[in-house]
């Protein structure tokens, strides 16, 4: 179990941002002002990246500030790593723009 | 609660007090070597075979550099490229920047008849204005004649979660105070400009704050690129943020919560006081001198700093006259640099402090640094180039 675990920063949200670096397995605190919930991990996530704190399909949105940051480049299971690799974000693209994006 | 600064003729406060001699080039730079408490800005944007629009932002920079009140007095010299230019004439700058009532010395290359003789001149000229300036005694000033600029830099998720909010909780605390305070960086609303267009003090400001997102993400297609390969920022990435969407939401936690009075042009002087959001550009060889000369006093880095390795020397010199302090809300990025950071606020992740302690511990350093205390990296003599925040190609 983790001490100072994850911040949720808006009730909406579907990911929290890790306070520590947390190993593959561990139960990691996920707090929302005074209320928290545990998620395990399902992977090594470091500190200052974003935890999955539920399922989220491919095509969703995902959200931190209670504000969408991105779409789900696939399906992301609890527990798992949110970055790069599995957020799209829609902002400014101008490949997007041109048709190329993959 | 006071600071104490020099009074300067319009009723402005400085916290430094500088002899400034623009603009750059040789006489400008060998005058600097020669008398200590000058400064000048180091720049390759002379205006020359620049847009009307482009001179102006020139002229614009320097001459609010010449008004800010960190500066006694200034020196033109009429050695530069773009000073046959309208907008770049030297008694057009001398002319502007004496509105604010301080000394303004014209150093004519011309009438000297030869640049080392201008140069003797300009040297017997400074060193005289720098005694001239060393005579003033700093007193106490409310907050209201503070102006703070920031950027956020390096940014990673403690920039949203601490750093920025620390640094908005102490801009609150300014405007309260009938201070003023600067943030900008308009790439880095986008994806949030519809919570800041919420805050604009009429509906004016709020069409204006949605404008300027609009037309930066506009120029932003125009490339073809994908901005996430621009920006966010590698280190960004390597911090956490994932997204562009992310790193504005978090970057707008700088601001506060106060409403936006205006949007500013960079380096374009505000008409009143409270927040003001400045359309520029997030570069630090850039920002800091449009802040300076749209009248800070004192400039921020908020930095995250996750995505940095190694770095314990974090410095720029960009903001020409107004000194520049270092805060972070990453544990790693104190550890890596604590002889240039500031002021910590990842007590607030750490539990230790709320946002609202933190910020009140902020301002304490802030009205210290206003006060005459060195920020650690002031004082380290280099001098950076400042790129002065041009929109049109050049010709």
């Amino acid at each position: 179990m983790t001490s100072r675990g994850a911040l949720m920063l808006s009730e909406k949200d579907n990911v929290a941002t890790l306070l520590e670096d947390v190993a593959s397995g561990t139960g990691v605190l996920i707090r929302l002002g005074r209320k928290t919930s545990t998620v395990n991990a399902r992977e090594n996530i470091p500190f200052g990246f974003k935890i999955a704190i539920s399922d989220i399909a491919k095509g969703a949105n995902i959200i931190k500030y209670g504000e969408t940051i991105g779409i789900a480049s696939r399906d992301i299971k609890q527990g798992e790593m949110v970055h790069v690799h599995n957020l799209e974000g829609g902002r400014g693209r101008g490949d997007l723009v041109k048709g190329d994006a993959k | 609660m006071n600071f104490t600064g020099y009074a300067r003729p319009d009723g402005s406060a400085g916290i430094r007090n500088y002899v400034l001699v623009i603009p750059w080039g040789l006489l400008a730079a060998k005058i600097c070597d020669f008398v200590d408490g000058t400064r000048t800005i180091l720049t390759p944007d002379s205006g020359s075979g620049r847009t009307s629009r482009d001179r102006e932002t020139i002229a614009r920079t320097l001459i609010g550099l010449g008004r800010n009140p960190n500066v006694a007095s200034v020196i033109i010299q009429t050695l530069s490229a773009g000073a046959g230019y309208p907008e770049l004439k030297p008694t057009r700058l001398a002319e502007e920047i004496a509105k604010s009532g301080k000394r303004v010395e014209i150093l004519d290359v011309a009438k000297e008849g030869s640049t080392l003789r201008a140069l003797e001149k300009g040297i017997q000229l400074a060193r005289e204005m720098v005694r001239e300036a060393s005579r003033l005694r700093r007193q106490p000033f409310d907050l209201s004649h503070l102006t703070l600029g920031v950027k956020c830099g390096h940014s990673d998720t403690t920039s949203g979660i601490a750093g920025n909010p620390v640094i908005g909780n102490l801009f609150d605390r300014i405007v309260t105070a009938s201070g003023t305070a600067f943030f900008g960086e308009t790439t880095e609303i986008i994806g949030a400009e519809h919570i800041l267009s919420k805050r604009g003090v009429n509906k004016e400001v709020s069409r204006r704050i949605l404008e300027v997102a609009a037309e930066m993400e506009a120029t932003a297609k125009s490339t073809g690129e994908d901005i996430r390969t621009v920006n966010p920022v590698p280190s960004n990435i390597a911090g956490g943020i994932s997204s562009l969407e992310e790193k504005s939401l978090g970057a707008i936690h700088k601001s506060g919560s106060a409403p936006i009075q205006g949007v500013l042009k960079y380096g374009e002087r505000p008409e009143g006081k409270g927040l003001y959001f400045v359309d520029n550009w997030m570069s630090m060889g850039s920002i800091f001198a449009g802040y300076a000369a749209s009248g800070a006093q004192l400039v921020i880095f908020q930095l995250g700093g996750g995505g940095v390795v190694g770095n314990d020397l974090l410095y720029t010199s960009t903001a020409v006259v107004s000194p520049l302090m270092w805060t972070t809300a990453n544990p790693k990025t104190l550890t890596m640099a604590p002889t240039s950071i500031d002021f910590y606020s990842g007590t607030v992740i750490e539990g230790k402090d709320t946002i609202e302690k933190a910020g009140e511990k902020l301002l304490q350093v802030v009205v210290d640094i206003a006060s005459g205390t060195m920020t650690k990296v002031e004082t380290l003599r280099h001098t950076d180039p400042t790129q002065i925040y041009l929109r049109d190609p050049s010709f």
